[in-house]
Order: C-alpha cells, then sequence, then structure tokens
C-alpha cells in the first residue's frame, strides 16, 4: 500500500478544489487587504493615526473585542449565538474590581472571576439543551440578569482605587507590543489548533451543519454544545478582567452592545448565522477592521452618530460581498 | 347552497369521454437518475384514476410535473386539447389542478375556516370577513357530515382530520383535477370512508381525480381506469372492471432478467442482533434475529411500521415490550448512544435530512465517524486523515468530485454512497439501512450493493427496509413482510414469488379475489 501514498494525496484534490482553497485563502487576504487599505488612507488623511501612541490604542480595543468575536465564533459554528457576551464582560470586570478591593492577591481574584466562564457558558448549554429554549432566548435572558447581578453586587456604584499591579497590566508592552495583544495571541493560537485541527473543532462544525447526522455519527451533541457556550462565556470573562484592567475600574455597565461588536466581528471575517461555517483568523481580522473604522472616525471628527451608521453599512456590504462569491461557486 | 354544490361548468361535463389531461412522452431527468421514461397518460373527463406502482416507479414524480412542482424534461401536455407549459405550481392551481399530499401542506397554526379559504379570503372593506368565511366552511363541513369546527385549530385535528379538511379545500378551489397522493396511508377505516364519500361527490360533479394509493381494495372500491408505472415508465392501462389484482401485480413487478442483483455468496457467521416480542408506538410483537453476514430485508407498504420498528431497536423509539440482544448483550433501549456503542449503524431514509452534512466537504463527510481514529491525542493526524478519505473514495469511486466539494454539490447517488462508505473502514457490526437505493440511477444502485457485500465481508450484519421487491427479493437472505405494524410473514432467500409477497404486504390476496369494482 505504501506505493500508493502519493497518488492517494493526488486523487484527494482535484485541480477545481485547489483552486477552491485557493480561493478561500484569497478571501481571507481580501479582508485583510481591506484593513491595509483603511490603514492606508487614515496614514493619508490623518497625522495622528500612524503615530504608536494611536496604534497601541487601536490595537488594546481591538484585542478586547477580538477575544470575545473567537468566543463567540465557537458559538456562531453550532448554529447558535450568544448574546451575553457583553454582559459577561460587564459582571466579570466587576466581579474581579470587588475581589481586589476585598484585598485578594491578583491571581485568586482573577482565578476566581474566570470561573464566571464556566458557570455561565454551561448554563446557557443547559438551558438550550435542557429547557429547550433557543441560544437566542437563552443568552437573552442571561444578557438581562447578569448585568442585573453586576449592578447589584455593586450598588450600581463605580469601583475605582484597584491594586496598581493589575491596572498596569493593560499599559505595558512586550517586545514592544502592547500586552493586551499578547493576549489575543495566547486566546486565538489555541483556539486555532482547537478548532481546525483537533476531534473537537470537528464536532463543532458536525453539529452546526447537521446535529442529526453528527449524532447518528456517534458525536456527542450536548458535549458540544457545552464546549461551545463554556468557550465563549469563557472569552468573555477573560476579556471582563482585562477591561478592568485597561480602564481601572469596576462598572457593571462595562461592554454594553460588546455581543453585537462580537457578532459582527465573526460575520465580517466569514462565519455563517447557519452554522458550520468559521475560522479563528476571520473575527481577529473582523474585530480589526471595526476597531479601525471606530478609530479612524473619531481621528477624522466623523460625527460619532455617523460612525454607527457607517459600522452598520459597512456589515451589510461586507456580508453581501461574501454571499456573491459564495452564489458564484 | 353550499360553496360544494355550486355547478360547474355544462360544457365539461357535455364533453366526457374526451381528454381533460394528456401527457405525452413525458421525460423527466434528474442528475444521475432518469425518473419518467416517455410516459403517456391520458385521463378522461370526469373519470377517477388510479396510478399505482412501487416506490420508486416514477409516481411523485409523475405528479410534481401535474402540480408544476417540477418542470418536465421533454414531451408535452395537453390540457382539454390545448398544450400547456405546466412550469409553476401557481399555473397548475390557475388550470384547476389540486392536489392533496399524503402529508398534509396546510398551516398547522391556523384555524380550519383559515386553511380552507388561504390564498383565497373573503373580505369586507378590505379587511378579513372571518364570521363569513367561519361559517361558509361549517356549511361545508356539515354538509360532507365532517363533524369537524371550522374554529378549530388545525393541530388540534387527528391526521386524518387534516387529511379531509385539504380534500375539501381543494374541492371549494373549482378544482377540475384533483390528485390524492396516497390519502388513505394514515387514516382509519372511519375516515377513509368520509373520505370516499367526499371523492364520490366531487366525481358526481364532474371533477376528475387522479387517484394514487398501494391499495388494492381501494383501487376497486373507487376507480374507473388504473395505469401503471414501473421503473419511470407506463407500462399499462386498464379498465377496472376488466382487471384482477393478480394482473395489477404482475404488471407492477414483472421486469427484465437484466436487473436481477443477486447477493454475493458470503458466509454466515454467529448471531449478531436478535429481537424477541418488541412492541412500540406503530408496531407490535416484531421477533428476528440477523447473523454476521446476512441481510435481513423488511418490506411492506408505507406505514407498515418498519421503520418504527428500527428505530425502536436503535433506542430512538420508546420501546414497550420485548427484548433486544446484540452479541449477547441485552440492549436498554433507552437512547442511541447506547446503540451507537453497541456497534449498531442507521442510515436514515432521508440521507440530506440526517446522514450528511451537506454545507461541508465530502473528506469531512467521510471521516465523520472515525474522527476519534484520526485524532489519538485530540489533534487530527492530516496524513492519516489524507490516507483514509483517499481510501474510502477510490473504494467508493467518488473521486472526480474532489474531497473539499462541498457535499451539496454531488448527485443523490454520490451523496448515499458517502453515506454507507464513511462506514467502511469504522468496525460497526449492525448496519441498519432504510430505503438505500431510493433516487438513485442503476450504475450507482450497483455500488451501493457492492458497499453491502464489502462490510458483510468484514463480519457486519446488514437489516435492510426497502419498499422496492425487486431489491430486497434479490438481496435479503431472511425476508421479513410487514404490514400494518405486523410481522405478517417471513421467507428464507427468494423462496417465493414476487407476486405472493407483495398480496401478504397488501393483505388482499384473498380478500378481493372476487374483484369487481364496489356498487
Amino acid at each position: 500500500m505504501k506505493d500508493a501514498a502519493p497518488e492517494t494525496q493526488d486523487a484527494g484534490l482535484s485541480k477545481a478544489e485547489q483552486r477552491q482553497s485557493r480561493f478561500a485563502f484569497v478571501r481571507s487576504l481580501t479582508l485583510l487587504g481591506l484593513v491595509l487599505l483603511v490603514w492606508l488612507v487614515l496614514s493619508v488623511m490623518t497625522e495622528s493615526f500612524m503615530t504608536s501612541a494611536n496604534l497601541s490604542n487601536l490595537a488594546r480595543q481591538a484585542s478586547l473585542w477580538a477575544i470575545i468575536a473567537v468566543g463567540q465564533t465557537f458559538v456562531i459554528i453550532t448554529g447558535g449565538i450568544d448574546l451575553s457576551v457583553g454582559a459577561i464582560v460587564g459582571l466579570s470586570s466587576t466581579v474581579v474590581a470587588v475581589l481586589l478591593k476585598a484585598g485578594l492577591p491578583i491571581w485568586l481574584a482573577v482565578f476566581i472571576t474566570m470561573g464566571i466562564g464556566p458557570v455561565v457558558g454551561a448554563f446557557h448549554a443547559f438551558g438550550i439543551l435542557r429547557m429547550g429554549l433557543p441560544p437566542f432566548i437563552m443568552t437573552l435572558a442571561t444578557m438581562t440578569g447578569l448585568r442585573g447581578i453586576g449592578l447589584l453586587l455593586t450598588d450600581g456604584q463605580t469601583i475605582a482605587g484597584l491594586p496598581n499591579a493589575f491596572t498596569a497590566f493593560s499599559r505595558q508592552s512586550f517586545l514592544g507590543i502592547p500586552s493586551l495583544a499578547w493576549m489575543v495571541v495566547l486566546v486565538a493560537v489555541p483556539a486555532y489548533v482547537l478548532l481546525s485541527h483537533s476531534r473537537w473543532g470537528r464536532h463543532l462544525f458536525a453539529v452546526g451543519s447537521n446535529s442529526e447526522a453528527a449524532r447518528l455519527s456517534g458525536i456527542s451533541i450536548s458535549r458540544t454544545i457545552y464546549l461551545a457556550y463554556i468557550l465563549s462565556a469563557s472569552c468573555a470573562a477573560f476579556v471582563g478582567i482585562l477591561t478592568a484592567s485597561r480602564i481601572s475600574i469596576g462598572v457593571a455597565t462595562t461592554g454594553e452592545a460588546w455581543e453585537l461588536q462580537s457578532i459582527a466581528a465573526a460575520v465580517i471575517g466569514g462565519a455563517s448565522l447557519f452554522g458550520a461555517v468559521g475560522s479563528v483568523p476571520g473575527p481577529l481580522l473582523g474585530s480589526l477592521l471595526l476597531t479601525t473604522i471606530n478609530n479612524g472616525a473619531n481621528l477624522l471628527n466623523v460625527n460619532p452618530f455617523w460612525q454607527r451608521i457607517i459600522t452598520g453599512a459597512l456589515i451589510i456590504v461586507i456580508v453581501w460581498l461574501d454571499q456573491l462569491r459564495r452564489a458564484k461557486r | 347552497m353550499t360553496l360544494l354544490d355550486q355547478p360547474r361548468g355544462t360544457a365539461e361535463t357535455s364533453q366526457q369521454g374526451r381528454f381533460l389531461v394528456e401527457l405525452k412522452d413525458v421525460h423527466k431527468r434528474f442528475p444521475g437518475t432518469h425518473a419518467l421514461k416517455g410516459v403517456d397518460l391520458a385521463m378522461r373527463h370526469g373519470e377517477i384514476h388510479a396510478i399505482i406502482g412501487e416506490n420508486g416507479a416514477g409516481k411523485s414524480t409523475l405528479i410534481k410535473i401535474l402540480t408544476g412542482a417540477h418542470k418536465r424534461s421533454s414531451g408535452s401536455i395537453l390540457w382539454q386539447g390545448r398544450e400547456v407549459a405546466l412550469a409553476t405550481p401557481q399555473e397548475a392551481l390557475d388550470l384547476g389542478i389540486n392536489a392533496v399530499h399524503q402529508e398534509v401542506v396546510l398551516c398547522e397554526h391556523l384555524t380550519v375556516a383559515a386553511n380552507m379559504f388561504l390564498g383565497m379570503e373573503q373580505r369586507r372593506l378590505g379587511l378579513l370577513n372571518e364570521r363569513a368565511m367561519a361559517r361558509r366552511s361549517q356549511e361545508i363541513l356539515d354538509d360532507l357530515g365532517f363533524r369537524l369546527s371550522a374554529a378549530a385549530r388545525l393541530s388540534a385535528l387527528t391526521i386524518g382530520q387534516q387529511q379531509l379538511v385539504a380534500t375539501a379545500r381543494a374541492a371549494i378551489r373549482g378544482t377540475k383535477l384533483l390528485i390524492l397522493d396516497e390519502p388513505t396511508a394514515y387514516l382509519t377505516r372511519a375516515e377513509t370512508d368520509q373520505l370516499f364519500a367526499l371523492v364520490r361527490r366531487l366525481h358526481s360533479q364532474g371533477v376528475t381525480i387522479a387517484y394514487i394509493s398501494h391499495r388494492m381494495e381501494e383501487i376497486f372500491e373507487l376507480a374507473d381506469r388504473v395505469s401503471v408505472l414501473r421503473d419511470g415508465e407506463l407500462v399499462a392501462s386498464r379498465v377496472v372492471a376488466e382487471t384482477t389484482p393478480e394482473q395489477l401485480i404482475r404488471d407492477m413487478v414483472a421486469r427484465s432478467l437484466g436487473e436481477i442483483h443477486h447477493k454475493e455468496d458470503i458466509p454466515f457467521g454467529e448471531t449478531l442482533l436478535s429481537v424477541e416480542g418488541l412492541s412500540g408506538p406503530g408496531f407490535s410483537d416484531v421477533s428476528l434475529s440477523v447473523r454476521r453476514g446476512e441481510i435481513v430485508g423488511l418490506y411492506g407498504l408505507i406505514g407498515a411500521g418498519r421503520s418504527e420498528f428500527v428505530e425502536c431497536v436503535f433506542g430512538r423509539r420508546r420501546r414497550t415490550a420485548g427484548q433486544v440482544t446484540i452479541g449477547g448483550r441485552a440492549l436498554k433501549g433507552v437512547n442511541e448512544a447506547e446503540a451507537i456503542a453497541a456497534g449498531i449503524v442507521l442510515l436514515p431514509e432521508s440521507r440530506r435530512d440526517q446522514g450528511l452534512c451537506l454545507n461541508l466537504d465530502v473528506g469531512f463527510n467521510l471521516t465523520l465517524p472515525i474522527f476519534r481514529r484520526l485524532s489519538p491525542r485530540g489533534l487530527i493526524d492530516r496524513r492519516r486523515e489524507a490516507e483514509a478519505i483517499g481510501t474510502q473514495m477510490r473504494a467508493l469511486d467518488i473521486s472526480a468530485a474532489g474531497r473539499q466539494a462541498p457535499t451539496w454539490t454531488l448527485s443523490g447517488g454520490n451523496q448515499q454512497k458517502i453515506v454507507l462508505g464513511k462506514w467502511l473502514n469504522h468496525g460497526a457490526d449492525l448496519f441498519i439501512v432504510d430505503e438505500p437505493t431510493v433516487g438513485v440511477d442503476v450504475g450507482t444502485k450497483l455500488q451501493i450493493y457492492r458497499l453491502f457485500a464489502e462490510l458483510l465481508r468484514k463480519g457486519a450484519g446488514i437489516i435492510m427496509i426497502s419498499s422496492y421487491l425487486p431489491e430486497v427479493y434479490d438481496l435479503s437472505d431472511t425476508l421479513h413482510v410487514f404490514r400494518q405494524g405486523r410481522q405478517v410473514r417471513s421467507y428464507g432467500a427468494r423462496g417465493v414469488d414476487h407476486e405472493t409477497i407483495l398480496a401478504d404486504a397488501m393483505g388482499t390476496a384473498k380478500k378481493i379475489s372476487n374483484g369487481g369494482k364496489a356498487a
């Protein structure tokens, strides 16, 4: 059989698909190209864009959104949606602040706060699988509820006076790159391996494409759903901690509407809300693009109301272009 | 006077004897299959014309062409002597062609009245005139003796009652040709009688009725003329009063010798599965066993309880009595995971819905059951994956498509090969295949049969559900015939002739041998 191996590989990839896989590569390049184009335009049109201060600021904001968008992508691939991620960011930023104020060492406060992820994620999966709630409703409910918990916890107050060591982290850089951007690497690399190179990643796609086929093939639907929602909530809890460090306070209303940013980033990055389509680089580039547009609009003194309109229009155009390309195939 | 009794065009009645609809050399080709091969069919004004044939004979395709759901590939259709395109459902409706399907296609959440007037709502001052519609519907239902409330939600009705509503609905729409597609498959006897009364009534008003059924006694009770389809061809068109059930059965099953596929000789091993006295919703008291290397066929008509039975073995349906043992171990029958862990694989009938991840690529689907084996430490071993996919693709002869092609771009036959083929290297023990060759062409069929042989040689056993008699007949080592949820007879390999088996499945062997149309 040994001599058949090379032939096997040839038989596996026909010319048409080589073109197709190259096409997928080109697709991610287009998004990257779009980001670079916007950067180019902004650096020509403004003096302040290409300054290291602005770029690190941009990187920090993009990092926060990128991490929740990666988590969101896992859920979207299963055909679900997680509307609670913004609320989880708010809750975990207040929890970590409360714990730090109570005098807990940083590592312990972070460790406890990270527990929010698995707990909330598991609760989502439970509601979806056991109580039969659609993901949209289940996470819509926790989106509201978790904000309430954060507000109760802090009595609606802002928690300030966090330890310096904690708040300094978000301002530090390593090898000239903001530490928050390193956090993206910390999340995205394992996420990429999980999604594209592991058995569990395959399960996410299978469940999102056809849960019946997955089940008949011996894949556990419930384990896969638990995995997706726990990962998403954990990413959000992590971002909550990073946000608290970045803004040096704990506020229950932090991260408002970030769930929409994360969904937009995932979808711009090529994920399909029908499930079974998505990647890790996609949401990273998506959030970088969204952040760049916000940042550029600020620098250009564009009316913030217009910013929203532009962002909305952009989502429609990018996803529409993507649909066109898919249809042509 | 109700809507139903409105006088119909008298011109039509005077045209009695001439044709309402004529199909001339109608072909329908789907990718990978030739579903209708030059059908010539003519229906006279005002007749009840039965259309029979085995599953896959082309009945549903014929209905879809008549109702405009599919456009014919070639051939012509004459409507009252005039050539028509019949390319859209709307055109069919405009001509007065209405169909009532075996599965009711109505809005479950709306009331009976709303469903009856769906798309032709009565208005007053631009707003819905609910009261008038409810009154009208109620009159019609009462008039027909249906004892149904027009205000009831459709979802609160039995399938049989919904079927009646669907038929009454078609009746008030100026229907000239009413197509009934196995309307009684899920009806009780009383509901069937009500439906027949309605059909006769429409018939007396000059409506032409195309009646598709598997049930011989209904054809002899109701129809004037009967046409037999076989393998996409119209093989006979007979006057009911001049024929017998035996003749029709011969028409349905006769075939050329070239199509016979004998199962390869594979020695049987130990008993793999044994089922004793299994009962559940939709079937009762079924016992059978499967040995390694054996194909056990389950034959019967739609609704005979075969799928329900295998789903119960698989743990998908509740079990009310009986025992299932596989490899000497008793199955509790509580869930599918247990069955899968015990080595049972179910290949469902609707492969598109249940068998494949259609928007993912071929390679993904081929390795779906063996992700674990390809990833000994969690990470997928790419080289092993490529080898597994390559081997599978050559074995299944689907290399042309390419492993990264989305599965939905493949033909039905190639899709079915993937559904089966992905298990080749998996080492499951018992395969339950439900209608494995529906909608695939002859060449693909042979490849699927070869896949079966491959699985059997590896020591598996197969339970095959098929409504295509030649297939179960030729391939099965043991054949069980089901009728109305019961296992009515079991045969050894090719022990009897087709006619006997079909008669067993229809349950009409002796009862209607005196034939004739009910007065």
